[in-house]
């Protein structure tokens, strides 16, 4: 399991909580002081990227944002795959 | 003609309580068609109250809250951690319909309107404050109010803190500061980011006086009436079901 935080420029802290085997991200938890609306959406995200290869983080996050009608503030959804990388680069 | 909304007026409980109360205003709105609500509130015991998102053991010192007595609790809106002091600290919430004549459609827009009556009600005390985008009240640089608000099925809830004489040392030693977010901040303490209004105004104030200027900020800022009231039957039922959830281990280490 490896973590990372990221600073939004502008305020906001970004934790991700990744574990990784053989280029898949097996298991992804995300936390911060951020808004999400619907909240409960942050179990879908966290969901929709698990399995995910690691060179698929963005895509997967970018068709999330499209798909589902879900609101940010204080953080975008580049922001969650910078963080997400973070973890994988360490 | 003004519109009068109910007020629940600076009742003091402990942290389910408080959340239970928040959650079961906003759902009876929904369901029951009950009034447009402002409650002004005090936890006893303190407590710490983290953002729905926010990891409880990177935000908290747990060790620190069972040694001084202070609650930990999720919240089920956004954003980050707060104290809640019993001894100086006031917690406010509103509930109203999504589509309300004065509540803007657009989330920040909404923000702005509700942060400018906590704004308005400070300048009555004397306390220049501005709306810092996305969801706090600074005064002199510092941040002096914290806010959060969810939207669900047509219904606002927002709440948020005003600093009243808050014990800031406490406040820092019950909440870690993550290494990554004082950074970028050039002041070199944490505490002297935030103030309260005793440090602001330089004189001791009350909790009555603080209270009765965030009632006129409301009602002045969304031009209605406030009168005061209790929760109805139909609500009690639902803080006490709440309450089950946010005492649970489940809901409040979910993250």
């Amino acid at each position: 399991m490896r973590t990372a935080e990221y600073k939004v420029p502008g305020g906001k802290l970004l934790t991700a909580e990744v574990e990784e085997k053989n280029g898949v991200l097996v298991h992804v938890k995300i936390s911060g002081d951020f808004f999400m609306h619907p909240e409960a959406a942050i179990i879908d995200l966290e969901a929709a990227l698990c399995n995910s290869p690691t060179d698929e983080i963005e895509d997967r996050v970018e068709r999330f944002f499209y798909v589902n009608k879900v609101s940010l503030f204080g953080v975008s959804p580049e922001d969650f795959v910078k963080v997400i990388k973070l973890t994988i680069i360490q | 003609m003004t519109e009068t909304w109910r007020l629940i007026d600076m009742r003091i409980e402990d942290a389910p309580t408080q959340m239970a109360i928040d959650e079961a205003i906003a759902m009876a709105r929904i369901k029951e068609g009950t009034p447009n609500t402002i409650r002004l509130y005090r936890w006893n015991p303190s407590a710490v109250s983290i953002g729905y998102f926010q990891s409880i053991t990177k935000e908290v010192n747990l060790d620190a809250c069972k040694e001084y007595g202070v609650d930990v609790i999720r919240r089920i809106t956004g954003g980050g951690a707060v104290y809640h002091d019993y001894n100086g600290e006031i917690t406010y919430s509103l509930v109203a319909p999504t589509n309300h004549p004065k509540m803007p459609r657009d989330i920040l827009a909404s923000y702005e309107l509700i942060c400018g009556a906590i704004v308005n009600g400070l300048k009555e005390l004397g306390v220049e404050s501005e709306f810092k985008p996305v969801n706090d009240i600074v005064a002199g640089g510092k941040k002096i109010s914290g806010n959060a608000q969810t939207r669900r099925h047509g219904v606002i809830l927002q709440h948020g803190t005003i600093l009243v004489d808050s014990d800031i040392r406490r406040m820092f030693q019950v909440l870690r500061v993550s290494d990554v977010k004082i950074s970028d901040k050039l002041i070199q303490a944490v505490e002297e980011r935030v103030t309260n209004l005793r440090r602001y105004l330089e004189r001791d104030i009350s909790f009555d006086e603080s209270r009765e200027a965030l009632i006129h900020g409301f009602e002045n800022t969304l031009e209605i009436k406030l009168e005061a009231g209790e929760l109805t039957s139909g609500e009690k039922k639902l803080v006490n079901e709440l309450h089950e959830k946010y005492s649970s281990k489940e809901w409040v280490f979910q993250r």
